[in-house]
C-alpha cells in the first residue's frame, strides 16, 4: 500500500492541489463575508451549487454538447471554458448579492437577536437547495465532456492532466487577482477597513451597504468559479454537493484563520491535500467524517486557525 | 482598617505588541475608597479587567486577602469576593431589575440544579431569602420602586444604579465601580457619592473609576493615577492635585495626541 | 393590538390557585382529547390521522421542548439535535431486539445514553460561541449518522427492524396500530417535560440560562459558573432528545441511519424558531403546527423541507420573536405607595 502511495504521491499531489484551490475559491467567500460582517455565510454553499450548474447550462444548452459530442479543440475550447468561467462566475456572484440583500441586511441592524443571521442563513440554504432539488428531480445531472482531459506530460513523476493544470494554473491567477483587489482598489480598501473597524471605516465616510454588497459580490465570484472548476474536474454536478463542498471549504477557511485571505489559501490548499491523500488511504466513504473531524479538532486545539483571530476571546 | 484586601505587584499587561499596563503596583486597604484615574486610554479598565479575570497578567500578580489570584477562573474570583460595574452598562435586559440582582446572589448559593428541581427544602429556602436580599439592596441603593420593571425599560440612572446593585448581590468584598457618574448630572453625582460612602461605611471596599475630578477627590480616601500604562501617583487627593506630572499627563505637552 | 401571549399571561397570573388547576386540567383533557377529533377538518388526507398526532407532532413537540432549553432559553445554537434523538432511538433498538428489556426499563437507559453523548459533545463544543458552535454541533450530528451508517454491528444502512413495542399496560396493548395509547403515554412524557422545564425556569437554573443568553461575559463576571450551567443545558436537552427517541423506536419498530438526518435537527429548529424560541407554549404550537400541516395540505407536504427552509427565512427577518414571543410586556408602574 505505501509504495502504491510513493509511487502515486506526485500525481496525487496534482489533484490535491487541483481540489485545494476549488476549496481556496469556496473558502474566500466564507472568509470575506465572515471578516466584513463576523458571520458564517452558511448559504456560500448553495451559491456555489448553483455556479456549477450554471456551467452545465452553458456546456449543454448554450453550446448544445451532448454525451455524444465531440470534445472541442483550440480556439473553440478555449472561448468554451472561458464562457463557462464567466457565466458561473456572474451566477453565483449575483446570487450571493441578491442573497445578502433577502436574507441577511435586515437583520444587520438588529442586534438583539444574535442567532437571526445564521438561522436565516440556514433557511436560505435549504431554500435554494431544495429549489434545485426539485427542478433537477434529485438526480445528479451529468457534464457533457468539453474538453478531452489529455495527459500534457509528466513532472516528476507527476500525471499533469489538463483539466488539473488548467485548474491550478486558473486559480492562482483568480486568488492573485483577489488579493490584489483587496490591496489596491478602493472597495478593496474599504473592505479591508470595515473587517478591522466598521465604526472607524463609517465615520471616515465609508457607505456600508454598498462595501457588504461589494463583499458578496467578489466572494461569490469567486466561488462561482470554484464551481467551474469543479465541473471541469468531475463531470458532473447535483443539488446537494453544496454541503459537502461547503463543509470543507468552511474548514479550510477556519483552518487557515478566518477573515484572513491568506489564511483561506493556505487552509484550502492543505486542506485539498489532506483529503487526496486520506481517500487513497481510507476510500471516499469516510471522506465526509475526516474533514469533520478536522474540524472539531482544529475547533477544538487552535480555534485562531493558522492566521486568524481568536474566536473564543471574551470582551469586557 | 488599615489591612491590605488587594496587592497589585509590578503588573505587566501585554496585548501583542502593546503594552496596556507596564509594572503596576499598588494596594488597595480594607474599607478604603481608593479612586482610580488617568486620561482615557491610560489603562484603568485594563486594570479592573486583570483584576476580575478577564485577561490573565503577563508579568506580576495580584493577590487578594493574601492569596494570588493567577489562574483562577473569573467566577471563582467574583465568589471569592471581588465584583464590579461595567462601563457601558451591561444589564440582563430582559430580566427584572430584581431577577438580576437575584441572579447575582445564586453566587454563594448553596442549591443548584438538581435540589431546584425537586424543590427541595434548601432550594426554597435559599429562594426565598434571596429574594428579600435582592428587595434589599435594591431598596439600600434607592430604586426599589423598580422592582418587576424590564432592566432595558430602565431611565439611564436607574440602570446605573441597578449595576451597583447587581455587583452587591454577590456579596463582594470589593467593589469595583467604573465610571459610575457616566451621564449623570451634578444632583445626581452629589447622590451618587453619598451613596458611595453608604457603601464603604456598610462594609465594603470600594475602588473606583471617574472622570469626574471633584467626584473622585471628594470621596476618595487616596487616588492612584495611570498613564499610558503605567502608574505616575498614589497619594492623598489633595497631593494628587497638586502632583505636577499628573497635571501634565492630563494637560498634556503640546505635541502629544492621546 | 390583541396579544395572545399577553392575553394568557393575564389570565393565569390573575387566577387563583383553584382556578389555576382547572385551566391546567382542562388544557390536558383537550390535548388528551385529539385524537378523537379525526373524523373533522382536522383530518389528514395524506397519512392517517391518529398515526400523524402521534408521529410527527407529538415527538417533535418533545423535541422542540428539548431542543428549547439549548437554544430559546441558553441562546445555544444547537444544529446537531438529532444525534440525541439517534441515540435514544438506537438504544431502544438495539436493547430491545438483542435483551429482554421493554421499553420502560429502555427508557432510561436511553435517556442516559443522550445525556452521556450530551456531555461529549458539550465539553469540548462549549468553549465556542455562537456560529462556530452550531457547525460544530452540526458536524456532530453527521458523524453520528455516518457512523451508524457505516456499522454493521448495529444494522448499518439496512438499519434495525422487529424492534419490540412497548409491554402491555392495564390490559392497554401497544399494538402498531393503537394510536391514541400511544399518544397519551407520548402526552404524559410532554407533560413531565413542561413540568421539569418550568420548575427549572424560576430557580438558579432558569435564570443562570438567561444571563448566560443575554450576556456571557457579564453573568461569569457576575459568579455565574457559565460552562456549567451550558453543559447542564446540553444534557437536559439531550435527555429529552434521548427519551424522544425511545418512544419513537418503539413506535415505528424499524429504524435506519435515514430516519436522522440533518433535515431532522433543521425540522425541529424550524419549530422553535416559528413557534416562539424560549416559549414553551410557542414551542409547542410551533411543533403542532408544523408537524401536522404537511399532513394535512398536499402541496407542503411535497416541498415540506423548502417551506420550512422558508419559514426560518421569513420568520427571522419579519418576526424573530416567533408566534408567541419570549416574554410579556411588563406590568405597569405602580402608583405610589403601592408595593
Amino acid at each position: 500500500m505505501l509504495s502504491n502511495f510513493q509511487d502515486q504521491f506526485a500525481s496525487l499531489t496534482i489533484g490535491g492541489l487541483s481540489l485545494g484551490f476549488i476549496y481556496v475559491l469556496i473558502a474566500l467567500g466564507y472568509t470575506m463575508v465572515y471578516g466584513v460582517l463576523r458571520m458564517i455565510n452558511f448559504a456560500n454553499s448553495e451559491v456555489f451549487m448553483y455556479g456549477t450548474f450554471a456551467t452545465i447550462i452553458v456546456i449543454r444548452d448554450l453550446f448544445g454538447f451532448t454525451q455524444q459530442s465531440e470534445p472541442a479543440t483550440g480556439f473553440r475550447l478555449v472561448y468554451i471554458l472561458f464562457l463557462c468561467l464567466v457565466a458561473s462566475m456572474l451566477m453565483s456572484g449575483i446570487l450571493s448579492i441578491l442573497l445578502e440583500l433577502v436574507a441577511y441586511r435586515r437583520l444587520r441592524n438588529r442586534g438583539s437577536n444574535k442567532l437571526a443571521p445564521l438561522i436565516s442563513a440556514i433557511g436560505m440554504s435549504i431554500v435554494l437547495a431544495e429549489f434545485m432539488r426539485i427542478l433537477t428531480d434529485s438526480r445528479y445531472v451529468g457534464s457533457p465532456r468539453v474538453m478531452e482531459k489529455k495527459i500534457l506530460g509528466t513532472f516528476f513523476g507527476a500525471e499533469l492532466r489538463l483539466d488539473n493544470i488548467i485548474i491550478i494554473i486558473a486559480g492562482l491567477i483568480l486568488f492573485i487577482s483577489l488579493s490584489q483587489f483587496v490591496q489596491r482598489t478602493r472597495l478593496g480598501k474599504a473592505i479591508r477597513a470595515v473587517s478591522m473597524n466598521e465604526d472607524a471605516a463609517k465615520l471616515m465616510g465609508v457607505n456600508l451597504n454598498f462595501v457588504v454588497s461589494g463583499t458578496f459580490l467578489v466572494g461569490g465570484l469567486m466561488t462561482g468559479a470554484a464551481g467551474f472548476f469543479y465541473v471541469l474536474k468531475y463531470e458532473n454536478t447535483s443539488f446537494n454537493i453544496g454541503f459537502e463542498l461547503g463543509i470543507a471549504a468552511f474548514t479550510a477557511a477556519i483552518l487557515g484563520g478566518i477573515g484572513n485571505i491568506k489564511g483561506a489559501f493556505y487552509g484550502g490548499i492543505t486542506l485539498g491535500l489532506l483529503e487526496t491523500y486520506a481517500s487513497f488511504f481510507l476510500g471516499t466513504q469516510w471522506k465526509a467524517v475526516t474533514v469533520f473531524i478536522v474540524l472539531v479538532f482544529v475547533l477544538y486545539f487552535r480555534p485562531n486557525g493558522v492566521f486568524g483571530e481568536a474566536i473564543t476571546q471574551t470582551r469586557a | 482598617m488599615s489591612e491590605s484586601i488587594l496587592k497589585l505587584q509590578n503588573v505587566t499587561m501585554q496585548f501583542g505588541g502593546v503594552v496596556a499596563l507596564n509594572d503596576v503596583s499598588f494596594e488597595i486597604k480594607k474599607q478604603e475608597i481608593l479612586g482610580l484615574i488617568g486620561p482615557n486610554g491610560a489603562g484603568k479598565t485594563t486594570v479592573f479587567n486583570v483584576i476580575t479575570g478577564v485577561y490573565q497578567v503577563t508579568q506580576g500578580d495580584i493577590s487578594f486577602e493574601g492569596k494570588s489570584l493567577k489562574g483562577t477562573k473569573r467566577y471563582k474570583i467574583t465568589r471569592g469576593g471581588i465584583a464590579r460595574t461595567f462601563q457601558n452598562i451591561r444589564l440582563w435586559g430582559d430580566m427584572t431589575a430584581l431577577e438580576n440582582v437575584i441572579t447575582a446572589t445564586d453566587t454563594h448559593k448553596k442549591s443548584g440544579l438538581v435540589s431546584g428541581l425537586f424543590g427541595l427544602p434548601v432550594s426554597r429556602k435559599e429562594e426565598k431569602r434571596d429574594k428579600a436580599r435582592a428587595q434589599e439592596l435594591l431598596d439600600f441603593i434607592g430604586i426599589g420602586e423598580y422592582t418587576d420593571r424590564l432592566a432595558k425599560n430602565l431611565p439611564y440612572g436607574v440602570q446605573r444604579r441597578l449595576e451597583i446593585a447587581r455587583a452587591l448581590g454577590t456579596e463582594p468584598k470589593l467593589l469595583l465601580l467604573d465610571e459610575p457618574a457616566a451621564g449623570f448630572n451634578p444632583a445626581e453625582k452629589v447622590e451618587l457619592a453619598k451613596t458611595i460612602r453608604k457603601i464603604r461605611d456598610a462594609g465594603y471596599t470600594v475602588l473606583l473609576i471617574e472622570h469626574d475630578m471633584s467626584l473622585v477627590m471628594g470621596v476618595s480616601d487616596r487616588v492612584v493615577v495611570i498613564d499610558f500604562g503605567q502608574k505616575i501617583a498614589d497619594d492623598l487627593p489633595s497631593k494628587v492635585q497638586n502632583d505636577k506630572r499628573v497635571i501634565e499627563a492630563y494637560l498634556g505637552v503640546p505635541e502629544d495626541a492621546s | 393590538m390583541f396579544n395572545l401571549r399577553d392575553w394568557g399571561a393575564g389570565v393565569w397570573e390573575r387566577s387563583g390557585r383553584p382556578v389555576r388547576i382547572l385551566i391546567a386540567l382542562g388544557a390536558i383533557a383537550a390535548a388528551a382529547s385529539l385524537p378523537l377529533l379525526g373524523g373533522t377538518f382536522l383530518n389528514t388526507p395524506i397519512a392517517d390521522y391518529g398515526s400523524v398526532l402521534v408521529f410527527p407532532v407529538a415527538i417533535f413537540v418533545i423535541m422542540a421542548l428539548g431542543l428549547n432549553i439549548v437554544i430559546g432559553k441558553s441562546g445555544l445554537l444547537d444544529l446537531g439535535y438529532v444525534a440525541f434523538f439517534a441515540i435514544g432511538a438506537y438504544t431502544m433498538g438495539i436493547l430491545g431486539t438483542k435483551t429482554g428489556l421493554n421499553s420502560w426499563e429502555i427508557l432510561p437507559i436511553g435517556i442516559a445514553m443522550a445525556m452521556f453523548a450530551g456531555l461529549i459533545l458539550g465539553v469540548p463544543a462549549l468553549r465556542l460561541r455562537g456560529d462556530y458552535l452550531a457547525i460544530i454541533t452540526l458536524g456532530f450530528g453527521e458523524i453520528v449518522r455516518i457512523t451508524a451508517l457505516n456499522l454493521n454491528s448495529i444494522g448499518g444502512a439496512n438499519g434495525i427492524v422487529g424492534i419490540p413495542t412497548p409491554p402491555t399496560i392495564f390490559g392497554l396493548e401497544y399494538t402498531f396500530d393503537n394510536h391514541r395509547l400511544y399518544f397519551w403515554t407520548f402526552l404524559i412524557i410532554i407533560l413531565l417535560t413542561i413540568w421539569m422545564i418550568r420548575r427549572l425556569s424560576v430557580r438558579r437554573a432558569g435564570r443562570a440560562w438567561e444571563s448566560i443568553r443575554q450576556d456571557e461575559d457579564a453573568a461569569e463576571l457576575m459568579g455565574v459558573p457559565t460552562f456549567r450551567y451550558k453543559i447542564w443545558a446540553f444534557v437536559l436537552g439531550a435527555s429529552v432528545g434521548g427519551a424522544a427517541g425511545v418512544l419513537y423506536a418503539s413506535k415505528t419498530l424499524f429504524i435506519s441511519p435515514d430516519n436522522f438526518t440533518l433535515q431532522v435537527s433543521i425540522l425541529i429548529l424550524a419549530c422553535v424558531v416559528f413557534g416562539g424560541m424560549g416559549n414553551i407554549w410557542g414551542v409547542i404550537l410551533g411543533a403542532i403546527i408544523l408537524g401536522y400541516l404537511p399532513d394535512r395540505i398536499r402541496f407542503i407536504s411535497d416541498a415540506r423541507l423548502l417551506v420550512f427552509g422558508a419559514v426560518l427565512v421569513l420568520m427571522m427577518n419579519l418576526r424573530p420573536d416567533g408566534l408567541l414571543p419570549r416574554k410579556k410586556r411588563e406590568k405597569a408602574l405602580p402608583e405610589k405607595g403601592q408595593s
